[in-house]
């Protein structure tokens, strides 16, 4: 890392630190009240300002004869760009028409930033026209005199007074001007530094977002894969003890049915962790698809309360399914009825002996439904509702916790139910049960049927 | 960096007063300008001040011709302290030819006076220059106020790192004109190293010093009259 090379660092022309158009506003005002001519050069000798006072008929008179011209350009050469010495005092240039100019340079931080030249004036101790100059043959003394007239007179040491003044203002505009200039560029600086700095960090934030997208990909898909390679043996298991019960590996005695019973439901649980893994994989991989057909809702809720009935009635819970009348919706079977089940078996799960769970159905304005499935379980704190449709998340998060699963449920279910249009509602309070409600379009296909929380653009060619 | 100018015979040498905020530079850069003769020294130029604090920073310019006919051009600057001026803090360090850091002595700012030191290693580094060569003291101010660390202390710290460490009150102006000498004598020796000042340039350690600090009032200070050339 490198910073580009700061302007503190370089010398700045007289010219950037002056506002010259303000600063020949003074010089004009300042020449006005001494009626002096004024002129400032900048170390490169550019004229930056050039007020002429009193002197134009008597100049362009003497310019007018060639040996007069070529003597004032000498005279001005001299003024403009003889070298001075670096030090805060006027130098005096005389004129070969007798006029004065005096010169001091503009010292600042030890640098020569230029030059102020005050004059042309005649010197109150030298009213007469030189006789050098009244001897030229060309020059009509009258008109020479009545021309210098109009030139200022000052005396010598007025003249170097009023340069001093001059030279003080002058002083203060630069250093202001330098103040102002050093002031806004470091804030421009200053400001640069910052975003090239925050472009940085944003590019190493995106590097490693980047990382990240890329390791949870990793992650579905590894999720993926083993879920279905940890199926494949466990369907032999679960069939091979399924065989054995049904006495094709010969006779079994009371004890050995006993514990193949228990491989057999452990077994099924497993399976049901796993397709529940798997089917999250797919989800976060956009790999599901809703196969959409005419789907009979209570049938629906009546198969769901069924499949749980048998584990419910063990743990002594009373299940009630309430259908009422409700219409044929569009929407994937499978899918919907694995969101029921869901549910239904969380509700059976959260609820101690001697509660109850009750599904009911509703039909609701606007082409919609709703499936509630309500248990009179433990319920869930408030800090925790918003979280519970987020996949592996546990209200109770802790290794020794009372209640399985892996948390991926509901995520599933939140998952299906948005890929069909619908939302699922919760409400609940701690110790007075829980109600989940599903809400469905009759017709989903407005939403089409890709399941989310994946952009659609990744799974386009992930169908399996 | 500093910039020669062969054709024009000029030396610019930068120094930077660098430290937590409130740690007393720009009150060392105001004491120094009340103490150095303005024939050798420029305005002391503030910017941007608000509540007493320094913005941008502080920046005085020394400048003097040797013998030999080099102008030497000194800028002394300070940076601003205040956390949030970070990249400013960057780009006044940008080329500097020697650093006198300020810290405050009381023990309570101990903690602040750290991070400000490996902020400035860092910000050096971000401009390519070495801390490790680079000329460097260290300033340990107000020692006057109660919590400041004792005198053992300092000695303590002499021993643990490389640079001279200098006390002093800044507000009373004790201890400035010191820790500018000690930096501008390492930022000539490191100068000459590199430049051979003395041999290509003729001018001498002697000179270097004598030039600016004949024009310091040295009432006050341990080191000699005469501009404390004979050192």
């Amino acid at each position: 890392m490198s910073l580009p090379p700061s302007f503190l660092n370089q010398r700045l022309p007289l010219a950037d630190l002056l506002d010259l158009r303000s600063f020949a506003e003074v010089c004009h005002s300042f020449s006005e009240l001494y009626r002096v001519g004024l002129k400032v050069f900048d170390e490169e000798g550019n004229r930056l300002v050039d007020v002429k006072v009193g002197n134009a008929d008597f100049c362009g008179y003497l310019w007018s004869k060639p040996a007069g011209r070529a003597r004032c350009m000498e005279t001005v050469g001299r003024v403009k760009s003889e070298r001075l010495a670096e030090e805060a005092r006027p130098v005096t240039f005389a004129c070969f028409s007798g006029c004065r100019y005096v010169v001091q340079p503009i010292l600042y931080e030890g640098d020569c930033l230029g030059r102020v030249v005050f004059g042309p004036f005649v010197p109150e101790e030298e009213r007469e026209l030189p006789e050098a100059l009244l001897g030229h043959a060309d020059l009509d003394p009258r008109r020479a005199a009545s021309y210098q007239s109009k030139i200022r007179r000052v005396p010598m040491g007025t003249a170097g007074k009023i340069l001093k003044h001059f030279m003080d203002l002058v002083d203060v505009l630069v250093f202001t001007g330098h103040k102002n200039l050093i002031a806004a560029k470091l804030h421009i600086e200053a400001v640069r530094e910052s975003y090239r700095e925050l472009s940085e960090k944003n590019q190493k934030l995106a590097e490693s977002y980047s990382a990240l997208k890329e390791l949870d990909r990793l992650k579905s898909s590894f999720l993926a894969t083993m879920s279905h390679e940890l199926r494949t043996p466990l369907t032999s298991v679960i069939g091979y003890s399924e065989m054995m019960l049904e006495g094709l590996g010969g006779p079994l005695t009371a004890e050995q049915r006993e514990y193949l019973g228990i491989i057999m439901e452990k077994g099924e649980n497993l399976l049901q962790l796993i397709t529940s893994i798997l089917d999250i994989s797919k989800i976060e991989a956009g790999r599901v698809r809703l196969v959409l057909s005419e789907v009979d809702v209570c049938q629906l809720m009546r198969d769901a309360v069924a499949t749980l009935l048998p584990l419910a009635r063990k743990r002594g819970l009373k299940v009630s399914c309430e259908p009422v009348q409700l219409p044929r919706i569009h929407a994937d079977r499978d899918k919907l009825r694995q969101c029921l089940v869901n549910l239904c078996s969380n509700a059976v799960k959260f609820t101690p002996a001697g509660g109850s769970v009750v599904v009911r159905g509703e039909a609701l304005g606007g082409e919609r439904l709703a499936i509630h499935v309500t248990d009179s379980g433990i319920g869930i704190s408030e800090e925790h509702l918003a979280k519970v449709f987020e996949v592996f998340f546990q209200v109770d998060g802790s290794t020794t916790r009372e209640y399985g699963g892996a948390g991926l449920g509901l995520a599933i279910v939140k998952s299906y139910v948005e890929a069909h249009g619908g939302e699922v509602q919760v409400r609940s309070a701690p110790g007075a049960g829980s109600t989940f409600t599903v809400v469905l379009p009759i017709r989903s296909a407005a939403a089409g049927p890709l399941v989310t929380p994946v952009p659609s653009a990744a799974a386009a060619g992930g169908v399996r | 960096m500093v910039l020669f100018n062969s054709d024009s015979r000029e030396i610019a040498v930068k120094v930077v007063y660098y430290g937590p905020a409130l740690s007393g530079k720009t009150t060392n850069l105001q004491s120094l300008f009340q103490k150095i003769d303005p024939c050798v020294r420029g305005r002391l130029m503030t910017l941007d001040t608000k509540d007493d604090r320094t913005l941008f920073f502080d920046m005085m310019p020394v400048f003097f011709r040797t013998r030999s006919g080099v102008k030497v051009k000194l800028k002394l600057y300070t940076v601003p302290g205040q956390v949030m001026h970070e990249s400013t803090r960057r780009i006044v360090l940008q080329g500097s030819d020697a650093v006198a850091f300020v810290a405050d002595s009381r023990r309570s700012e101990a903690a602040s006076t750290l991070a400000y030191w490996n902020d400035m290693l860092k910000n050096l580094e971000a401009n390519g220059l070495d801390w490790r060569s680079l000329p460097i003291v260290v300033q340990m101010n107000k020692r006057d106020l109660p919590d400041a660390r004792g005198d053992g202390e300092l000695d303590d710290l002499r021993s643990v790192i490389q640079p001279p460490v200098l006390p002093a009150v800044a507000i009373r102006g004790e201890g400035v004109v010191e820790t500018l000498y000690a930096v501008l004598q390492r930022c000539y020796r490191s100068l000459d190293r590199a430049f051979s000042l003395d041999e290509r340039l003729q001018i001498p350690e002697r000179e270097f010093l004598g030039q600016i600090f004949s024009h310091v009032d040295l009432r006050g200070t341990h080191l000699p009259a005469e501009g404390a050339a004979g050192r």
